[in-house]
């Protein structure tokens, strides 16, 4: 009863520029640490092989350092790791797999199908077809010579590819690579194993996308999973496992405030949030100046609690009420400077942005003032 | 407040006491020349507020000349309905008294309610300074300081901002200035003075920049690889579809099939060569063969021309020899014609001759008869002349003729001589018994003959020698000595002399005798006076002669009744010389001309004859035999060869040699090209593939992703900053805006009785005052445009009118926020021109209204129509006195 694990979209050496250095760099070693997790699973769940359908690598030219400790990651699963290009790593005349050669990276139990053909992996009871890609984008399906592809009887056929299922992608803009709906039917495979969807799709019974293991863009698609896929015997339906493994969720959110109760909320979902989750956070309408120092707080201690918290706070008003303007004992002249910016921020876009900056800045040195004085 | 009197004792030049009293609300005017009392009056009132009474700085107010003096001050005024009065002595046992209604204070205490109420300080030690003076300070204006404004006004500042209300104070105490400087210095590490990016910002900035380009940079490298790759692997598939196959052997094969057919056709070609030059060989042989059988054409015509020319040269000879006899015949005649007219000529000189003796007798004979009548009757008288001329009649001779005949005489000489160099000598020694006929002459023995015409020598029982001699000139020579011989004895004849010598004998007799004449006739005449004897002797004379004339007359032939004409004679004999000459000619050239085309027949038949000779030769008719028929053979063997050669060249022409060395090379080339583009393929694969491998190696995509996660925190903290610098700086002009209104507001007050004097001075200028109430800016509207001006800068004179104007609108705002005003100006406004000073006038006036003003000045006159009354110091000072 072979038993494979099932994954693909590694994009090992994928960097992460929109956020802080330390969230950057936290979030690229994730998908290391994810690897490895993958490994240990397989070992645990005593699968037969590994089957990662493409785009291993996020690109073609990486430091060494980043293909060796890729490699490194898989020794945890000492059998098997059948592994094909995808579009982002795929089989050039010179590619990142030559280079990886170059390097000896590659482990003994690593099987890098460059080639398309079938590979048969007889004492384990399956034969692999594997479609893997040679051009960064093709417009023919790479898989229609699975049909005709001849195995040994007795042994699994198990497909192997990396590009979109016609028709089934909710974003079809990318129609590179395309792959027929109904190619483990009409090439007679028992299982189907796909590359290049990020999040986990079940095709058909025989067909799935795994997903990326590691999540790494705010598409609410089930990412960050593997699956694990048993088939007793030829033609027999296999049974598919989702198991999450990955250890960022990435998440969007958007408030916005129109009354003071909306604050509460937004504090509650900020609250309820997944640790260590990676989170972009929008929030509009407006505030009252206590109540934009609370929402601060809130973020910080959000952020804290997070891997990465990214506030847009960019179309915010804040109005000051009189208690603010009281608690800040903003008299004279320094009050028709608040009256001014509250005014201004009626304005459009940026200047409304700056009124709005300006106005939590002397807010701020007005209450530090205050504490000053206080103290 | 009004200040009511004054009374100074032991002051300066007031050494008793000066009392002043009887001062108005409004204007009070004192005038005086210089040290009349003017200033020591205001030191004075100066003195008694600014001073402690036990001050020892105030010695300048003893009495001249008495250094123990206690200076003295009293002053009462009117303050909020109660008289104030201030007594101070100083120096000398100093006290200082203040009653304050029914109040009394003394001493510290009484100065300290004073300042307070004027608003003043007393300096901590030494004398009162104008940092401390305050509010009098800026209103009591001392001799040319009142133009001096930003001073006082800054001592006075407390004082004139707590007039304006506790809230201006505020304004600069409020939190508001102190944001100001923490936003400005927030705003000062990310932006310079003038706005532009520094520090943190500037780096951001710069580091975003540079990222930016630094990451296009990477892009294009990443770009250039990705086309490598593709390049590589264009380059691979070439290779195993185009290199393997090896493509360039077969060009190989093909080229050495087309060189082994092209070496056959080039062995074809080199015989080709051979025969060709064999055939030039023959074609030179055939042409020397030409040339021979040429060469014999050429002899027989030269003979037939030599022929031609024998033939022309017989026919010469024969046409002279026919000519021969007619030439001689005519120069026979023309001698027989030349030899009669010879003849007829010396006849007719003979003839002629004879004339002229008769007619010369004839003549004389007549001229006798007539002479003869007259001389009878004078004869005796010339008888012994008639003697002379007789003989002088006698042996006269013709002179002219005598000449002519002596250059005959000299011509026949000399003709002479040159016959006997040109005769034919002919000289014989004849046998003794032997004769011989020269000519006409028989001759014997020894002798020499010279021959001057062609003469036969007859020689007995020989024959005749006919000697000819050469040459033409001989028979002319003969002929011209017979002619002037002619000449020369006609001449002999006409003088009547036998010779020559005859003559010129003659000739001097007659002179002789012509002497002795003229020696008598010059004797007669002495004698007898006139010349009748003369005729005589002339008639004499004339017989004489006519006798001697008949007598040569007698001697002469007989004269010819058909004699011609001796002219006509002369010229007839030289027309005969001129035709004999021309027939001379004729015969000798004939004769020459002869004997020429004799000797070229001659020669003509002697070239012929050997020319003949030749050709009739045998051998020479074997050459030519032997010359046609090589040739016949030569053309036989030189036509076969050309067959040959056409047809060998029909089979190179077919084979097409140049198109088969273009196979060759094309596909030599196409190999070569081939087999090259698979090397450099081959090298251009490892060149990839090595530099593929070390950009490979780089991690460039890894990189790319690095710097762009640099450069984007780069524009992060550049977008926050500039967001931030946005924010501050709409903070620091809101809050610069908001506090520049409040002030204004503020200083509304203050403004508006600035605005009161202005516009009494310069109609519709404003004036306007900085947050330290100090005047700073006047804008005025001359005639068009607008003129600003900051204060400072205004000229001396509008400056002083500032200062004043000024000084009244702080009084004016001091007055209205409860404080005592009062003004003191010591000869202020003298630098002000007359319609300033008119205007300034009005505005103090008006400001009188209001406080109480001291105005000192030593020019009464500029102050006479100030509508007060002028006090006079030295009045004053002389009625205490």
């Amino acid at each position: 009863m072979p038993r494979f694990l099932h994954t693909a979209d590694w994009q090992m050496g994928r960097q992460y520029g929109r956020f802080a250095a330390d969230d950057a760099a936290a979030l690229s070693e994730a998908r290391f640490k994810v690897v490895e997790r993958l490994a240990q699973l397989a070992t645990d769940k005593k699968v037969d092989a590994i089957l990662v359908a493409g785009d291993v690598f996020d690109a073609q030219n990486l430091a060494d350092r980043t293909i060796r400790r890729t490699f490194n990651a898989l020794a945890a699963f000492a059998g098997p790791w059948i592994l094909i290009p995808g579009n982002h790593d795929a089989a050039l005349a010179e590619s990142i797999w030559m280079q990886a050669a170059r390097l000896h990276a590659i482990p003994e139990n690593a099987h890098v199908l460059l080639e398309p053909g079938v590979t048969e992996f007889a004492e384990l009871g399956f034969a692999i077809l594997a479609a893997p890609l040679t051009q960064r984008q093709t417009h023919d399906d790479l898989t229609a010579w699975f049909d005709t592809a001849q195995t040994p009887g007795g042994l699994l056929r198990i497909g192997l590819a990396h590009g979109s299922i016609e028709g089934q992608l909710p974003e079809a803009a990318d129609s590179s690579n395309p792959i027929a709906a109904d190619r483990a039917e009409s090439a007679r495979l028992d299982y189907l194993a796909l590359g290049d969807w990020h999040g986990t799709k079940c095709i058909d019974a025989r067909t799935w996308y795994s997903g990326t293991p590691e999540q790494e863009r705010f598409k609410d698609n089930d990412a960050g999973q593997a699956l694990i896929v048993e088939i007793d015997h030829p033609k027999a339906e296999p049974k598919v496992t989702r198991c999450p493994v990955g250890q960022h969720r990435w998440i969007k959110l958007h408030q916005h405030l129109a009354v003071a109760s909306d604050l509460e909320q937004a504090l509650q979902e900020l609250d309820a949030l997944p640790a260590q989750s990676v989170v972009d956070v929008t929030v509009d309408g407006q505030l009252d100046l206590a109540s934009f120092e609370h929402l601060q707080q809130a973020l910080g201690a959000a952020g804290g609690r997070q891997r990465s918290l990214v506030p847009h706070l960019d179309a915010l008003r804040i109005e000051p009420t009189e208690d603010d303007l009281a608690s800040l004992q903003a008299d004279g002249y320094v009050g028709d400077v608040i009256a001014d910016l509250r005014e201004r921020q009626q304005a459009d876009g940026e200047q409304a942005e700056t009124a709005r900056d300006a106005l939590v800045i002397l807010a701020g040195m007005l209450r530090n003032r205050r504490a000053g004085v206080a103290k | 407040m009004k200040l009511d009197y004054l009374h100074l004792a032991e002051v300066k030049q007031f050494r008793r006491s000066l009392h002043l009293d009887g001062l108005t609300d409004g204007i009070n005017l004192f005038v005086g020349p210089n040290e009349s009392g003017k200033s020591t009056l205001v030191d004075a009132i100066r003195a008694a507020f600014f001073e402690r009474y036990k001050s020892g700085s105030v010695d300048y107010l003893q009495p001249w000349g008495d250094s123990s003096g206690a200076p003295e001050v009293e002053i009462a005024f009117d303050w909020q309905g109660e008289r104030w009065v201030l007594n101070k002595r100083f120096l000398n046992k100093p006290r200082c008294d203040l009653k304050v209604g029914n109040e009394h204070f003394s001493d510290t205490d009484a100065e300290d309610k004073l300042a307070g109420l004027f608003g003043y300080q007393f300096a901590g030690k030494g004398a009162s300074r104008p940092e401390v003076q305050g509010i009098p300070g800026l209103l009591w204006v001392q001799q040319g300081t009142i133009q001096e404004i930003r001073g006082p006004v800054g001592y006075a500042g407390d004082q004139l901002q707590s007039a304006l209300g506790t809230s201006l104070g505020e304004v600069a105490a409020s939190a508001g200035d102190e944001l100001t400087d923490t936003l400005e210095k927030q705003r000062g590490q990310w932006l310079t003075r003038t706005g532009k990016p520094t520090g943190d910002y500037k780096t951001a900035i710069d580091a975003s920049e540079f990222g930016r380009s630094a990451l296009a940079d990477l892009d294009a490298q990443i770009t250039g690889y990705h086309a490598q790759v593709d390049e590589l692997g264009r380059l691979r598939e070439q290779r195993r579809t185009i290199d393997q196959p090896q493509p360039w052997q077969a060009e190989r094969a093909l080229a050495g099939d087309a060189q082994n057919h092209l070496s056959e056709v080039r062995g074809w070609q080199s015989e080709q060569r051979l025969d060709e030059g064999k055939l030039k060989t023959f074609e030179r042989s055939q042409e020397l063969c030409r040339q021979q059988i040429q060469g014999f054409d050429a002899d027989a015509k030269r003979f037939a021309k030599r022929a031609a020319t024998k033939a022309k040269a017989h026919e010469e000879v024969g046409n002279f020899e026919a000519r021969l006899p007619q030439v001689e015949a005519r120069l026979t005649q023309a001698n027989t014609a030349y030899v009669e007219a010879s003849a007829a000529a010396t006849q007719a000189r003979q003839q002629a001759g004879r004339a002229r003796l008769q007619a010369d007798h004839d003549a004389l004979k007549a001229n006798l008869v007539t002479s003869g009548k007259t001389l009878k009757q004078a004869h005796e008288l010339q008888k012994a002349l008639g003697g002379l001329h007789e003989q002088r009649q006698a042996s006269a001779i013709d002179e002219k003729a005598l000449a002519k005949l002596k250059r005959h005489r000299a011509k026949l000489d000399e003709l002479a001589i040159r016959r006997e160099s040109l005769a034919t000598r002919v000289q014989f020694d004849l046998l003794s018994d032997k004769s011989l006929t020269i000519g006409t002459e028989s001759v014997t023995g020894k002798g020499e003959r010279l021959l001057l015409e062609t003469t036969e020598l007859a020689i007995p029982k020989v024959g005749i020698l006919r000697l000819q001699p050469g040459g033409t000139d001989i028979a002319e020579l003969v002929r011209d000595q017979e002619r002037v011989q002619a000449q020369h004895d006609g001449l002999l004849v006409q003088l009547g002399i036998a010779t020559l010598a005859e003559g010129e004998q003659r000739v001097t007799a007659n002179k002789n005798i012509a002497g002795q004449i003229e020696r008598e006739a010059a004797r007669l005449e002495g004698m007898v006076p006139q010349g009748v004897d003369t005729l005589s002797l002339q008639c004499d004379s004339d017989a004489a002669r006519l006798q001697g004339l008949a007598g040569k007359l007698e001697q002469l032939p007989e004269a010819l009744p058909d004699a011609g004409d001796e002219a006509m004679a002369e010229a007839a004999l030289a027309t005969a010389q001129t035709k004999l000459k021309a027939a001379e000619q004729a015969a000798t050239e004939l004769k020459q001309a002869l004997a020429m085309a004799k000797q070229e027949l001659t020669r003509a038949s002697e070239e012929w004859e050997q020319l003949n000779n030749e050709l009739e030769s045998p051998e020479h008719k074997a050459r030519i035999k032997s010359a046609n028929d090589q040739l016949t053979n030569l053309n036989a063997e030189a036509a076969s060869l050309q067959d040959a050669i056409v047809a060998r060249q029909q089979q190179i022409d077919a084979a097409q040699p140049q198109v088969l060395q273009q196979d060759v090379e094309r596909h030599t080339r196409s190999a070569e090209a081939m087999e090259r583009a698979a090397i450099e393929r081959r090298q251009a694969i490892d060149r990839l593939e090595a530099t593929l491998e070390t950009l490979g190696a780089q991690g460039l995509d890894e990189k790319r992703d690095t710097l762009q996660q640099e450069v984007e925190a780069s524009e992060r903290r550049r977008d926050e900053l500039a967001r931030r610098t946005a924010a501050l700086n709409l903070l620091l002009s809101l809050l610069k805006d908001k506090r520049q209104a409040l002030t204004r507001q503020l200083q509304a007050p203050l403004q508006k009785h600035l605005d009161h004097y202005l516009k009494l001075l310069f109609p519709h200028a404003s004036l306007t005052v900085d947050e330290n109430l100090m005047p700073q800016m006047l804008t005025r509207r001359p005639t068009e445009g607008t003129e600003n001006g900051d204060v400072e800068n205004l000229s001396y004179g509008t400056r002083e009118q500032m200062g004043l104007i000024s000084r009244l609108a702080y009084a004016d705002l001091l007055r209205e926020a409860g404080k005592p005003t009062l003004i003191i100006l010591d000869d202020a406004l003298v630098h002000s021109d007359a319609d300033r000073l008119a205007q300034m006038k009005r505005i103090l006036f008006d400001a009188a209204t209001r406080h109480q003003v001291l105005l000192f000045s030593c020019h009464p006159d500029n102050w006479r129509d100030l509508g007060v009354a002028a006090r006079d110091l030295q009045t004053l000072k002389a009625a205490t006195a």
